[in-house]
């Protein structure tokens, strides 16, 4: 008897029960929740899982037959001969460069500005806005022709540039430009919930406007920041599209095009294109399982609150 | 010298504003002004491809677009029936399906459950993903011979012989749609996670007490409160699957014989493969004109201006 209440105390515990909730029908609900979240997890981690263990075979191992569901002979040779003979360690460096210097520029100009958007009422300021939401639904794959155009041809600096096509610089203002809208809007939204009483402090306390905004202001935006930076990053490291536009070697090209490029071949060498994809999913799925918080509060931020 | 920082410090605190939003504005000015423009001007020239020579040709892109053979209100041109059909088929039941599973899944992670962190980190992962390399990623998973598709079918005794998924058109679409849900449902889960965060809890207690039913509840209580982000998360959804290239480009390349081919395939594979930039702008222009038209229709349905809560 004794035992028995033990277990079942101890069984209400673990499944967050009060002692006053009903007994059958919640555990019920309870574990059916469970078993449906973990069918979930379960199903949306197989594929994630097969290509992982598809970069960790032998290529022979991929093409055997009856297919195996785990690496008999685990190898991190696809590894190593990607960065040995296609050049992968180019295109993690391009990568890099290019998400990295986006965010910086995304981060700096969408605090400042969003800082201004929500504190001070200005001439156009509701008219600004307005464009930066609408800039916000533009397709940019409708607009891969002018892009391609203006790259190729740049308007101005291009006496001085020549083409600006196959370079990193045409990634990184087209980048911007599409990541731009969305991290002034975060930081706007996330500005809007910083007291006033702050800035208020700052002034009596005589620091200027500028000061202000540098010694009082920017330590408290630290998440929203952080939210800002991971997304741009997130984004351009993984886009596509315009790489695939505006580029033609490996001077400019990033990891997603490097891995699509193994499917120009005549036949696809599984086992080291799931090695590229790994490379090029990492700091996805390690910003995923570290920074998951930054990465739910900015997209609610710059999408829900509008 | 005092004076002059000091007066120098008040002249800066007075651009404050201007220096502030300046580059931002200036930056965002030309993403929508300059490219854009640049788009309608491109439609309405044809561009040699060998030469980059432009011809003007007026709305003559449009009308190719459009009509067969270019003749304005003659029979309409078959490809664009076609691939409007696949970006529809392609975009509604990705949306749907996701929007349900999102919905489906939300609600369950919105209980206090034990570990409901780890399980939310679980699975918003697959978004983060580069797209290209989810598409190769169920490419391999479709592969008639190799993929664990197949596998687990056959293997399980579902089936007896392999099925050939990327090889038959409409097989083709639906194991595209199945990567596009995967990959974006986490999404939506995030999305309408956070809205019905903002239910009120007492409001919950208050149903119970009344006996509300489960539906009712949900229909009374829950969906007044999610309803903006409903409207978001599906905004959002849809103008980015009408738009998204990664998944089809790799995934399908638009085949077997087209039948995957939806408009931003088919806009990247006229204006960049077949280098008819002129064509390729002017279904540029079609599509944001359809993208634009979309948002409105959603926010009259689901009511509220896109800047108000």
């Amino acid at each position: 008897m004794s035992t028995k209440t033990d277990t079942m105390s101890r069984l209400r515990r673990g499944l967050n029960l009060n002692a006053e909730d009903e007994w059958p029908s919640v555990i019920r609900e309870r574990l059916v929740a469970y078993g449906l979240l973990g069918l979930y997890v379960v199903v949306v981690w197989f594929p994630i899982y097969y290509i992982l263990i598809t970069s960790l075979k032998a290529p022979s191992e991929t093409l055997s037959f009856p297919i195996t569901f785990y690496p008999h002979h685990p190898t991190v040779s696809n590894y190593v001969e990607i960065f040995q003979n296609r050049p992968f360690g180019t295109y993690t460096l391009n990568s890099l460069i290019v998400a990295g210097t986006t965010t910086i520029i995304c981060v700096t100009l969408g605090t400042l500005s969003g800082y201004t958007f929500s504190r001070y009422d200005f001439l156009g300021n509701k008219a600004l806005l307005l464009s930066i939401i609408a800039a916000r639904m533009i397709p940019p794959i409708a607009l891969i022709v002018p892009f391609f155009e203006i790259m190729s041809h740049p308007p101005l600096i291009g006496g001085l540039t020549g083409t600006l096509y196959d370079t990193k610089i045409a990634l990184i203002l087209t980048y911007t430009f599409f990541n731009l809208p969305f991290a002034v809007w975060i930081m706007k939204n996330y500005f809007d919930g910083v007291p006033n009483s702050l800035d208020e402090q700052a002034q009596v306390d005589g620091c200027s406007t500028w000061e202000g905004f540098f010694k009082i202001i920017l330590p408290v935006a630290k998440p929203g920041i952080a939210a800002t930076a991971i997304l741009a990053f997130i984004f351009s490291w993984n886009e596509f599209v315009f790489a695939l536009v505006l580029t033609s070697s490996n001077v400019a090209q990033t990891l997603p095009i490097g891995v699509s490029l193994f499917v120009a071949d005549d036949f696809i060498d599984w086992a080291h294109l799931a090695a590229g994809g790994m490379i090029a999913a990492l700091p996805g799925i390690l910003f995923g399982l570290f920074f998951q918080r930054y990465i739910v509060s900015g997209l609610t931020q710059g999408a829900v609150k509008e | 010298m005092a004076e002059n920082t000091r007066s120098l410090r008040r002249r800066l605190d007075r651009l404050f504003i201007p220096l502030t939003v300046g580059p931002t504005v200036i930056w965002i000015a030309g993403i929508i002004l300059y490219p854009t423009l640049q788009l309608l001007w491109s439609s309405l020239f044809y561009t040699n491809p060998i030469t980059q020579q432009k011809q003007f040709v007026g709305l003559d892109n449009f009308a190719s677009l459009l009509f067969k053979h270019g003749h304005w209100f003659g029979s309409v041109n078959p490809d664009i029936v076609r691939f409007t059909k696949h970006t529809v088929i392609y975009v509604g039941f990705s949306v749907t399906i996701s929007f349900l599973l999102g919905l489906g899944i939300a609600m369950l992670l919105n209980k206090d459950l034990k570990g409901r962190g780890w399980i939310r980190t679980a699975v918003i992962v697959p978004w983060i993903l580069p797209y290209v390399m989810s598409g190769l990623m169920w490419r391999w998973m479709f592969q008639t011979q190799y993929g664990a598709i197949n596998g687990v079918l056959v293997g399980g005794g579902v089936i007896s012989k392999q099925i050939p998924f990327l090889s038959d058109g409409t097989l083709a679409m639906i194991a595209l749609i199945i990567a596009d849900v995967w990959v974006f449902t986490p999404f939506i889960i995030i999305i309408l996670l956070a809205g019905l965060q903002n239910v009120p809890e007492q409001l919950y207690d208050a149903a119970e007490v009344d006996g509300a039913s489960r539906w009712s509840r949900f229909r009374n209580v829950t969906y007044p409160f999610l309803k903006p982000s409903i409207l978001v998360a599906l905004t959002i959804r849809i103008i980015f699957d009408i738009r998204a290239l990664d998944l089809v480009w790799v995934m399908t390349h638009g085949g077997p014989g087209k039948s995957t081919e939806v408009w931003a395939s088919w806009l990247y594979r006229t204006a960049m493969v077949f280098g008819d930039t002129g064509q390729g702008a002017a279904l540029g222009v079609v599509m944001l004109a359809t993208t634009f038209a979309i948002v409105a229709v959603l926010y009259q349905v689901f009511g509220g201006t896109p800047y108000e809560t």
